[in-house]
């Protein structure tokens, strides 16, 4: 008797079972849609992880990019070089060397070095301290009181004597200091070795007006464009080329001595040479924050 | 007459009164994950409309002909295989199972035809196409229709008429839920909201005030019953 119910129920849960699928199954011959194989093939590659790093919604509509509009291959950030490997293999191109993006602080002068500077005593804020005019000179500088500080979440950024100094030991290059900079003077900058050449100022305007506000920024003189062709002048600035920096190649010892500001500073990780080349000196101390004394970010704003 | 103001009794008490959001709270999951832009919003409602409607036809054909108690399909093959047996045929505990087998495979339907013939929407849907399986909002509206055809005298029985009522208007009520809450949180991200409550405690407590405001349909029930009589 049980099993006679049983077989009842049994029965019509495969009646249905195989009246639905063979429905589903005339839909999906009747509403098939045409897919390059290469776009699932290239969905298979990526990782699945549908993090949105690529800048895509998921990684399908990545793979739909890659192969649809040529989209670069090298996007995933999870998958990595081999996620990239594969996918060039699909497209049938090559994989460019890539380099890693670094953070680079596009000001070099302390807050001794900026001049013209007024007392300030609004929020502690670089994103406030810029809607007011007259709190430093240069209107391009670094104002010293670290959103990206606060913005970096690897600790890889630091305020030293007014300035924020990239860590580069530990920049991951994720552009969160870039982004909550308010006067746009962190860019992110390849780094094709583990040291290069930028030009730390972001001021535009004249020389004269540029000497009046700060000590070591740059006047746009032109010296470094006259000496070497990777350099330009541009809108009152100099400006490095990285598409064309060559880093196995590029001599620039006749700019830097040439150089009548500092504006042009070797940033990025230490070499041995440059290790060896002040072994014998000794390490400024580092102040850490104490926490019972700094005022931090809990403080109520409202 | 009768039958026509019962159906738009049914047809208002689904949409607004008893709101399967608002009121039943089934079918948060997609309210919440899909109601940030309006677009999106109103997509999701019509895919869930469109899904409840066709899932709540099959249900309902499947629960009177065969699940309810003394189906007359499982009835006949019952007494076509043992036909010295007597006593009431009832396949009612396949209920949750043949409703579930049901709505994925409707919604699977639905996500090859938006495939074929909506790509921008199937696009935009995303993950949430597939989630409409797991929107307790349908399997809710098929267990509603379920407890006015299972084990009722055949008198109260409802036909499809009054199903589909409950069902397609159930989705109009989930849509116009999903793009009041998505209006709102439109205007939300332009607004100062406290650093503790952004995001999904700001939308939870949005969901609730207009829970609370949907209360005030209470009662227009009776009033519309009077008016229509």
């Amino acid at each position: 008797m049980i099993s006679a119910e049983v077989l009842l129920a049994g029965g019509a849960m495969a009646v249905l079972a195989v009246a639905l699928s063979y429905v589903l199954g005339w839909a999906n011959r009747t509403f098939h849609v045409e897919v390059d194989p290469r776009v699932e093939a290239a969905t298979q590659a990526l990782p699945g992880a549908n993090c949105g790093g690529c800048g895509y919604v998921g990684c399908a509509e990545y793979a739909e990019a890659v192969v649809v509009k040529g989209e670069q291959v090298t996007k995933c950030t999870v998958g990595g070089a081999s996620v990239a490997a594969a996918l060039a293999r699909l497209m049938g191109v090559e994989v460019k060397e890539s380099w890693p993006y670094r953070a680079v602080v596009h000001c070099g002068a302390t807050s001794a070095q900026r001049l013209k500077q007024r007392e300030y005593r609004g929020e502690q804020s670089c994103a406030a301290a810029n809607m007011i005019s007259g709190v430093q000179g240069c209107t391009y500088g670094c104002l010293g009181f670290g959103d990206c500080v606060t913005a970096c979440r690897y600790g890889a950024i630091a305020v030293r004597d007014g300035l924020a100094v990239v860590d580069y030991e530990r920049c991951t290059g994720c552009g969160a200091c870039a982004r909550a900079c308010p006067r746009n003077i962190i860019t992110m900058v390849p780094f094709k070795a583990e040291r290069v050449l930028v030009v730390t100022c972001s001021n535009k305007d004249t020389g004269k007006d540029v000497t009046a506000v700060c000590t070591v920024g740059c006047i746009g003189c032109g010296v470094c464009a006259r000496l070497n062709d990777l350099l330009q002048i541009d809108s009152g600035l100099a400006r490095i080329d990285y598409d064309r920096y060559d880093p196995a190649t590029a001599d620039f010892a006749a700019v830097l001595s040439k150089c009548p500001r500092e504006s042009l500073v070797w940033v990025g990780k230490p070499t041995p040479k440059d290790l060896a080349a002040v072994a014998d000196k000794e390490l400024p101390s580092r102040v850490e924050a104490d926490f019972k004394t700094t005022v931090d970010q809990t403080e109520w704003r409202g | 007459m009768e039958y026509v103001s019962s159906l738009v009794l049914i047809a208002v008490s689904a949409a607004f009164i008893n709101n399967f959001v608002l009121y039943y709270s089934v079918g948060i999951c997609p309210y919440l994950g899909v109601s940030r832009r309006v677009d999106m919003a109103f997509g999701m409602g019509c895919a869930v409309t469109f899904v409840i409607s066709i899932a709540a036809c099959l249900s309902w054909a499947l629960t009177v002909f065969v699940l309810r108690p003394g189906a007359p399909l499982a009835t006949w093959v019952w007494h076509w295989l043992r036909p010295d047996s007597a006593g009431v045929v009832d396949l009612s505990i396949l209920n949750y199972l043949v409703y579930i087998f049901v709505i994925a495979s409707s919604v699977q339907f639905v996500e090859m035809y938006l495939r074929k013939f909506f790509p921008p929407l199937y696009k935009s849907f995303g993950i949430y196409l597939p989630l409409i399986t797991t929107n307790c909002a349908i399997l809710f509206a098929c267990l509603e229709i379920m407890k006015h055809v299972s084990g009722v005298p055949a008198a109260q029985l409802w036909d499809l008429g009054r199903a589909l009522a409950l069902a397609a208007f159930g989705g109009v009520g989930f849509t116009i839920a999903i793009v009041l809450m998505a209006g709102m949180r439109e205007d939300l991200d332009l607004c100062d909201v406290p650093q503790a409550l952004r995001g999904p405690g700001i939308a939870l407590i949005v969901a609730g005030i207009l829970a609370m405001a949907f209360m005030g349909f209470t009662g227009v029930d009776r009033n519309l019953a009077a008016l229509l009589r």
